[in-house]
């Protein structure tokens, strides 16, 4: 479902990482570890598209890869000026795909704040929103970076609650050096500094 | 459109530069000629203050990501170019009130002043637009952004204020005002025909 081939990033005359080598098929959670600087969220945003990569390959099924490939990031922001659920009309439609309000609201647990404006939300409930937007197209490869960072008992609940959902739809990689996410992965790769 | 902060900027500096230019002319006959340059660097300033703000606000708010995920390319150019050329008009038209009302200009071929003025909004809007794009990827924005545009717009408001200096009686029709018409719906043609597949080259890169 994922499949990486001799990918390698460079930056400013420096390798982040190089040669990596990985396949994803339905059910694999991996994890990707490191110290910070490793390059473990330079990665992800490889994977996803969002940085070019210096040399090797990623391959997703074939199909459109808004439909495809999900990402939550810590870094991602969201319209400071638009609702919660005018986000989830926004993504839908961009991508061209249901937009499943009720059903994202409900799973994320943001019903009661459907009608908030973005920049009065915390930011444990833009991290819930920002889930709900990376699954909302149920995607085959979801990527998410550190995705319990903000959030509360409730919100790492969710979050292990829609890895384990993704599991059964495909495959999950979390960027994290949290002992608890780290849990949430059957396969783990570590990224030397 | 919630924040309506481009329309205000682009607005509140044309409307300087017209009580400016209004100021500085005061008891003056002004020839068309002037009328049509001093309009257009108007326009053009005020374009280039507000509109590449559409994707540097993106870049700067962190939200370019989620774009570039969710959306394809040519649906983000049109979006935004479209939001851009209404805002173009809106100040443009504004502006030409306000600029003709204070310099008392009379406009003997008022079709061909709104076209030039259309056609020049939409050239405007979409070529800023592309150097908004292009230069909202790059480290030293600002100098990028003018560094693009010069070579962009230059013909444009050379065509642009042909079709407009001929609209306000300076010069015939026949001698360039409808050359000048046609160039400037031809330069809002290419601009918006070519821009969804330039901007789809840079866009993700």
């Amino acid at each position: 479902m994922l499949k990486v081939d001799r990918l390698g990033k460079k930056y400013s005359g420096r390798w982040i990482f190089r040669g990596l080598t990985f396949e994803l098929g339905q059910g694999d959670r991996l994890v990707i570890l490191g110290r910070n600087g490793s390059g473990k969220s330079t990665l992800l945003r490889t994977i996803a598209g969002l940085t070019d990569k210096t040399e090797g390959t990623v391959t997703l099924p074939d199909g459109d890869p808004r439909h495809m490939l999900g990402l939550c990031a810590l870094e991602q922001s969201v319209y400071a000026q638009l609702t919660v659920e005018e986000h989830l009309e926004l993504t839908a439609d961009l991508r061209g795909c249901p937009a499943r309000i009720e059903e994202l609201l409900e799973k994320i647990d943001l019903a009661y704040a459907r009608d908030v404006l973005a920049s009065h939300l915390s930011t444990g409930m833009k991290a819930r929103l920002k889930l709900a937007m990376a699954i909302q197209a149920n995607p085959v490869a979801l990527l998410l970076d550190e995705p319990g960072a903000g959030l509360d008992e409730a919100g790492r609940n969710l979050v292990a609650r829609i890895t384990a959902e993704q599991a059964e739809r495909g495959c999950l990689v979390v960027a994290t050096n949290d002992p608890i996410e780290r849990r949430l992965a059957n396969l783990e790769l570590e990224l030397a500094v | 459109m919630r924040s309506m902060s481009g329309l205000v900027t682009g607005f509140l500096f044309s409307a300087v530069t017209v009580f400016a230019i209004s100021f500085a002319s005061l008891n003056t006959k002004l020839s068309g000629t002037v009328v049509a340059g001093m309009l257009w660097v108007a326009l053009l300033f005020s374009a280039a203050s507000s509109l590449p703000r559409t994707f540097l606000a993106e870049e700067e708010m962190g939200t370019a990501d989620l774009l570039r995920l969710v959306a394809r390319p040519h649906a983000v150019f049109w979006g935004k170019a479209l939001f851009n050329i209404f805002q173009c008009v809106v100040t443009s038209t504004l502006l030409s009130i306000l600029y003709l009302g204070f310099t008392s200009a009379a406009v003997p071929i008022p079709w061909l002043f709104g076209l030039s003025l259309f056609a020049g909004c939409v050239s405007l809007a979409g070529a800023v637009t592309l150097c908004g794009a292009i230069a909202a990827q790059a480290a030293n924005r600002a100098m990028l952004a003018a560094a693009i545009a010069v070579p962009l717009l230059l013909p444009l408001v050379a065509i642009g204020v042909g079709g407009m200096r001929t609209s306000l009686g300076d010069g015939a029709l026949s001698s360039g005002g409808s050359a000048s018409a046609i160039g400037l719906i031809g330069y809002a043609v290419a601009t918006l025909a070519t821009g969804p597949y330039i901007f789809a080259a840079v866009w993700k890169t």
